[in-house]
């Protein structure tokens, strides 16, 4: 289910929450477990048993690990199964077909028989359900969390509906204490749903008309250079205010229900180097990369030289978890290369003593060449893109018409909107911390009705993140 | 030695860590918000429900209970409920109107183009679309047509294929100002099945160099447009174009000798709202637009005049799409490229019209329908352009129905 259609809004949310908000404490996660089961179940039913099976087993490895009995060796025997169990689902959903075709490919180049590749349909969210297992077991495991007290508060863990599908990737340890005992005030929920709103306005007045130019340039033959940078910009709008807005939505959903999110975005285009992009850009995912694979492989306490290959490992993985293409995997290159450069320089960006809008302005621009390889089709696509980008493919005889379809007053207008609100400081997520004003009711109100107003004429239009 | 933890990411602040809610709001201004939510987001389906009750006396909502939980299930259900949202439907045409007339968008059907000239957007999209991509498989036209012209040759009946152009490809300029009044542009898609066309050995009929030729003669002329402003097909001097070329091409071929009907034209003007207004659905669009004038010419015969009429048994049979049915089976009748072709022909034809579906169904529908190939000698089959890319059931092979079969017609 999406939050941003009709069946979720005015169907899935009142009732939930009508039995949520009467329903005693006890009886809370075990309605937030079988609600978010028939949330993930809409895309397709079966995922739920997908799921399930993978819930009971990570609760019944995580018995194992904190057993008081359990050797060290049991105990490292346990959470190496538990880890390898959970990313070979993952991974066979997710990169079986990726490396069967390019197993296949490798075959054809020596001339060998192909193999008969089958067709796997990858899980909505699987990525994000199995990185909060992992965390749960993994943290289980160094001692940094407690067991979940209840089967019940585990599986209302993992199956939170909030943030189940796209994020943010929230830590078992960060919850723990919340899925025991939360508190629902009239401030707590009136916060959460000035959150939401504000998410779901930036996903359809913002993201999905800004996406409409995106793939309008993305999809058209050869466009105009000037074109081409008009689309990739709108890219890179449009994926912030996408992925941001659903990680608003979560948030504010996640504190309707008690619960405190942490933030996932930090006026990421503000950034000033691509070191500094990462502390800004999806922030609960760079903080797992760096908690659970960073620093387990040896950060930087084994020298200079293992230092970049961690960096490099880490980036090329977190672009592999993206999505199984080759350009997700270039695109992680791109960001490793880039952190490993700014490392050697003490983490400073190669422009650190330009003044400072022009080292956002770089930044940027480094971020929108990254965003051609995330966005492109394939790798040959993204080829393709930066040579109309940069004028070394002649453009399409029909590429002129493009301008009849970006440069309309209403994409202008957003476009131009979206821009100013990524170069300003104040970022919606800190302006729905602050107390609530009738002066914020006066403002949040008609935008969260115009949103919906607007939603019922645009078509169906997931979230990016969906796909990873 | 650095022995801090490093970073790829080094939140300054929190380390993905939680924030507390804000304290010391308006109670008031808090209540007020959550009232309004719920109210909203309960209102509607509640509102849907009591609709539905008084109406049809059962909730589409509870429908979800009486169905298998299948992925197509569950679509069709949210689909289903979404597309028989009272509130939807009711702002709905309103926020379209909204759009168009004041930020100059048409959704996904339409793009509005300079001068008061709209153009079809699926069109405009193939226009601009990738030529790359193979169309290859049941999705290649050209497989389609030579497998279709084969089966036709082995009954001895000629193919004669007619692309109908896309709007935008004839009047870029009137989509953007960024092409010089006049011009015109072939897609990479089209351009390539065409010369694959030529390749084949398939006859066809080039409109595009037709249309840019009457296009520059008219530019200095001021002769009318070959295609309408607000609607998606070709005006009554696009079509007399059309007939004309098709007609001297059969000809030339030698496919055709022109028969000893003579028709006659009268000039029958309508009035007309462009079907890609219509497909906005804005009443109030509507409303406020002025209708095209269209100036129909129709052919007719015989004294007193009668419009002109098919004849079934015509050694030529005319397949296609919504381009031969406009002013033909539309009003005023007997003005499109049917009619006109047969003034040309001075012979009645044969045809089978089928909107939207000349990539696949029209054949389809051929063979369903035998009778239609006897005693024909050449079939002309008519294609809108953005159909190469976008045909409806893509381009499958479909047999020509065997000679000895008899009628079902």
């Amino acid at each position: 289910m999406v939050f941003t259609t009709n069946i979720f809004l005015f169907y899935f949310l009142p009732l939930f929450l009508a039995v949520y908000l009467s329903l005693p404490r006890a009886w809370r996660n075990l309605w937030i477990t079988l609600a978010s089961y028939v949330f993930y179940g809409w895309w397709e039913p079966w995922f739920v048993c997908l799921m399930m099976f993978t819930t009971v087993m990570d609760f019944i490895w995580g018995k194992v690990i904190t057993r008081p009995e359990a050797t060290p060796f049991q105990r490292k025997l346990a959470v190496t199964a538990c880890v390898v169990t959970n990313l070979s689902f993952l991974g066979f959903f997710k990169y079986y077909m990726f490396a069967a075709h390019t197993l296949n490919r490798l075959l054809a180049l020596v001339g060998a028989e192909q193999f008969h590749v089958m067709k796997v349909i990858l899980p909505i969210g699987i990525s994000f359900y199995t990185f909060h297992s992992l965390t749960y077991i993994v943290d289980l495991y160094r001692g940094h969390a407690t067991p979940a007290k209840s089967f019940t508060d585990f599986s209302a863990f993992v199956a939170l509906f909030p943030d189940l599908v796209a994020g943010p990737i929230i830590r078992y340890k960060t919850l723990a204490a919340q899925l025991a005992r939360r508190d629902s005030t009239v401030s707590r929920f009136a916060s959460g749903i000035t959150i939401f709103m504000i998410g779901f306005a930036k996903k359809i007045l913002l993201a999905n008309p800004v996406g409409h130019v995106a793939d309008a340039v993305f999809n058209a033959a050869n466009p105009l250079p000037l074109d081409a940078w008009v689309g990739v910009l709108a890219y890179a709008f449009q994926i912030y205010f996408d992925f941001c807005g659903y990680s608003d939505m979560a948030v504010g959903l996640g504190r309707m229900l008690g619960f405190e999110f942490p933030r996932n975005f930090d006026a990421p285009y503000l950034a000033e180097s691509i070191t500094d992009v990462w502390r800004r850009w999806h922030i609960s995912l760079s903080s797992v990369l760096r908690d659970y694979l960073y620093f387990p492989l040896g950060g930087n306490r084994k020298g200079p030289r293992r230092t970049y290959f961690n960096l490099a490992v880490v980036m090329l993985l977190g672009g592999l978890w993206h999505g199984a293409k080759w350009n997700f995997i270039v695109w992680g290159a791109y960001h490793g290369g880039l952190l490993g450069l700014e490392r050697r320089r003490g983490k400073q960006s190669l422009y650190e003593d330009l003044p400072r809008p022009v080292r956002i302005g770089f930044t940027f621009l480094l971020m929108l060449l990254s965003w051609v390889l995330f966005r492109a089709d394939n790798l040959a696509a993204a080829w393709h893109y930066f040579g109309s980008m940069f004028g070394l493919l002649p453009a399409a005889g029909t590429a002129p018409l493009l301008a009849a379809d970006i440069y309309t007053p209403y994409r202008l207008v957003v476009m131009a909107v979206c821009a100013a609100l990524v170069f300003q400081p104040v970022q919606a997520h800190d302006w729905a911390q602050r107390p609530l004003t009738w002066p914020r009711v006066a403002v949040v109100t008609p935008l969260f009705l115009f949103s919906v107003m607007t939603m019922f004429t645009q078509a169906f239009n997931p979230f990016i993140y969906f796909q990873f | 030695m650095d022995i801090r933890p490093p970073t790829i990411a080094e939140p300054p602040v929190a380390q993905a860590q939680p924030t507390e809610p804000p304290a010391g709001g308006n109670r008031q201004a808090e209540l007020a918000l959550i009232v309004f939510f719920l109210a909203l987001v309960a209102t509607v389906p509640i509102f849907q429900a009591g609709l539905e009750l008084a109406r049809d006396g059962r909730v589409e909502a509870l429908e979800i209970f009486h169905r298998k939980p299948t992925s197509v299930n569950l679509r069709a259900y949210e689909h289903h409920l979404e597309d028989g949202s009272v509130v939807a439907r009711t702002l709905r045409p309103w926020f379209q109107f909204a759009q168009f007339a004041w930020l100059r968008d048409g959704g996904k059907k339409a793009l509005v183009g300079r001068d008061g000239w709209l153009f079809y957007k699926p069109g405009f999209d193939d226009a601009l679309a990738r030529g790359r991509e193979a169309l290859s498989g049941t999705n290649d036209p050209v497989a389609a047509i030579v497998a279709f012209r084969d089966a036709l040759a082995a009954r001895g009946i000629h193919l004669l294929v007619l692309p109908a152009p896309n709007k935008s490809s004839i009047y870029p300029d009137k989509v953007t100002s960024r092409f010089a009044a006049g011009r015109t542009v072939l897609s990479p898609t089209t351009r390539q099945t065409l010369a694959r066309l030529r390749a084949a050995g398939v006859e066809y009929v080039d409109l595009f160099a037709a249309f840019a030729q009457a296009r520059t003669n008219s530019a200095s002329r001021g002769a009318p447009a070959l295609y309408l402003a607000q609607d998606s097909h070709w005006s009554p001097a696009g079509v007399a174009i059309a007939a004309r070329i098709v007609a001297r091409r059969l000809v030339e071929l030698g496919w055709v000798r022109k028969g000893a009907m003579e028709y006659q034209e009268r000039a029958a003007p309508v009035k007309h709202l462009g079907d890609i207004l219509r497909m906005l659905r804005s009443p109030g669009l509507e409303r406020r637009t002025v209708p095209e004038r269209v100036p129909c010419v129709q052919v007719v015969h015989g004294t007193p005049a009668q419009p002109y009429q098919d004849n079934p048994n015509s050694s030529i049979l005319i397949l296609g799409d919504s381009f031969l049915r406009v002013y033909e089976q539309d009003e005023p009748g007997s003005s499109g490229l049917i009619a006109h072709l047969a003034k040309e022909l001075k012979q009645a034809l044969a045809s089978l019209v089928s909107d939207g579906g000349a990539s696949t169904i029209v054949r389809q529908e051929l063979y369903g329908r035998p009778a239609l190939l006897k005693h024909k000698r050449v079939v002309i089959w008519e294609f809108v352009e953005r159909d190469i890319r976008l045909g409806l059931e893509g381009w499958q092979r479909v047999p020509v129905p065997p000679a000895a079969t008899g009628s079902r017609d």
